[in-house]
């Protein structure tokens, strides 16, 4: 914003200026008034990046009890609607920033690869919630563990299940990353090799770095028929 | 077990009676919820008789699954029926060992079992002779490391994480959401009404007069 003041501000100094002898108007006949300008001088990255924050179309991709606050944060009472997320996309083509809310198994992961393929540049991804950051309590043999193993992840919301607030401000922190993106970077930031689509972001020594410290599937004890531990009581033994 | 146990459902008596040796026990859990357990081998002509019999008429299968108690123990398969005229409940269980876990689908019976064997399969590995569709329903089709509600599988799946990562994205995700299962291109099947009704015990509204009315408390 204050750019734009900045801007405008420059164009109205040098207004007076340059108009001084014309009476005739032409640029000095602005939308404000006599004497105010016509145009403005700003960046073109400030520009691209304020219609980017600002229309902003999220593609919900809810899978479980995240996806309730994250439609609970477009309802009324919280309205993502006032940030510029007014439609939710339902469509990858149409939209802006993936919200993942919720636990991803690994039957969902190719599907959740595939509609991030299939998003146009520029995208953002918003990880919501503990299970799609990072697997939350199910650290079993069936879930993703963190979405960022397949996909580029911007920001994470913590917490089981965030507040709306709290998906609101990982939104907000979006706009604010994209406020610093360049044009001139743009490559760097936005493109994609094609050797990628469709392939893990995490690389295998990653993901198993990822999964050591929480032990991998060889290492594990538990009460099974691998470990015996103690003989399992069936409910049937308790009748006397 | 005493007898008076048995007696207090109808349907556990008349199979004793026509079944004599394939009922291998009787059990009363949880209060009043009778359990009965069945030879495997003679699963299907049980549950067929428990179908179409009139004064049985279960006619609503509500579940199909099975229970891994561990270490060792035979798996068993559950099957909770209810009979809607007679508003009862039955909980049959079949024990297979785990170097046999094979038993005959139930499929012509209830139709509604189709899936039900289907998960059961898919999470404990018991094969269900003649199902007409033996798939994984749950885990993805290509899924190699085994049946994941066993006892002993571990916890996090056979394979490392990263492993397991790789193997997710390499399927293609068409391949098991078949554009035909979701209704397109497929012809439907219209049964005529008078199938359900011939053949089988009409549905009464009438209860037993020989078995108690549910208590109301
Ligand atoms: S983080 Fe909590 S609320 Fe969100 S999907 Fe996981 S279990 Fe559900």
């Amino acid at each position: 914003m204050s750019d734009v003041i900045r801007s405008t501000g420059a164009g109205a100094d040098a207004a007076p200026a340059s108009g001084e002898g014309s009476e005739s108007g032409g640029l000095m006949r602005g939308i404000f008034g006599e004497g105010s300008p016509t145009f403005l001088t700003t960046r073109v990255d400030f520009v691209v990046n304020w219609a980017r924050r600002n229309s902003l179309w999220p593609m919900p991709f809810g899978t479980a009890c995240c996806a309730i606050e994250m439609m609970a944060s477009a309802a009324s009472k919280n309205d993502l609607a006032r940030f510029g997320m007014e439609r939710m996309s339902f469509s990858p083509r149409q939209a802006d920033v993936l919200i993942c809310a919720g636990r991803v198994p690994y039957k969902l992961a190719p599907v959740l690869r595939r509609i991030w393929d299939q998003m146009p540049q520029p995208k953002w991804s918003v990880s919501m919630g503990a299970c799609a950051s990072s697997g939350g309590v199910f650290d079993v043999y069936s879930m993703v563990q963190g979405i960022d193993t397949i996909i580029p992840v911007d920001v994470y919301v913590p917490g089981c299940p965030p507040r709306p607030e709290a998906l609101i401000y990982g939104l907000m922190m979006i706009q604010e990353k994209i406020r610093g993106e360049t044009l001139s970077r743009h490559h760097e930031h936005r493109s994609e090799p094609a050797a990628d689509v469709g392939r893990p972001r995490a690389s295998a020594v990653e993901v198993a770095a990822l999964s050591l410290p929480f032990g991998n599937s060889t290492r594990q004890n538990r009460a099974s028929g691998l470990v015996q531990t103690m003989p399992t009581e069936r409910p049937g033994d308790r009748i006397p | 077990m005493p007898a008076n146990l048995r007696a207090a459902h109808p349907s556990v008596v008349a199979l004793d009676a026509h079944f004599g040796d394939a009922i291998l026990g009787h059990e009363l859990v949880a209060g009043d919820e009778h359990v009965v357990f069945i030879a495997p081998d003679r699963s299907f002509e049980i549950l067929q008789w428990l179908r179409e019999d009139p004064d049985q008429n279960y006619n609503y299968l509500s579940d199909v699954t099975a229970v891994d108690y561990g270490g060792g123990r035979p798996i068993q398969v559950v099957y909770q029926l209810f009979s809607i005229p007679y508003r009862r409940h039955l909980r049959l269980k079949a024990e297979l060992p785990l170097d046999g876990l094979e038993i005959e689908s139930i499929v012509p019976i209830w139709q509604s079992a189709n899936w039900l064997e289907r998960e059961v399969w898919d999470m404990f590995g018991v094969t269900f002779r003649n199902h007409p569709d033996p798939r994984r329903i749950l885990m993805p089709e290509g899924y190699q490391e085994g049946h994941p509600l066993r006892k002993d599988f571990p916890l996090r799946g056979r394979f490392s994480r990263a492993e397991q990562t790789r193997r997710a994205l390499s399927q293609d995700p068409e391949d098991y959401y078949v554009p035909s299962e979701m209704g397109a291109g497929r012809t439907p099947q219209l049964v005529p009404w008078q199938e359900f009704a011939g053949g089988r015990a009409p549905m009464s509204t009438q209860t037993d007069p020989s078995v108690e009315e549910p208590r109301k408390s």
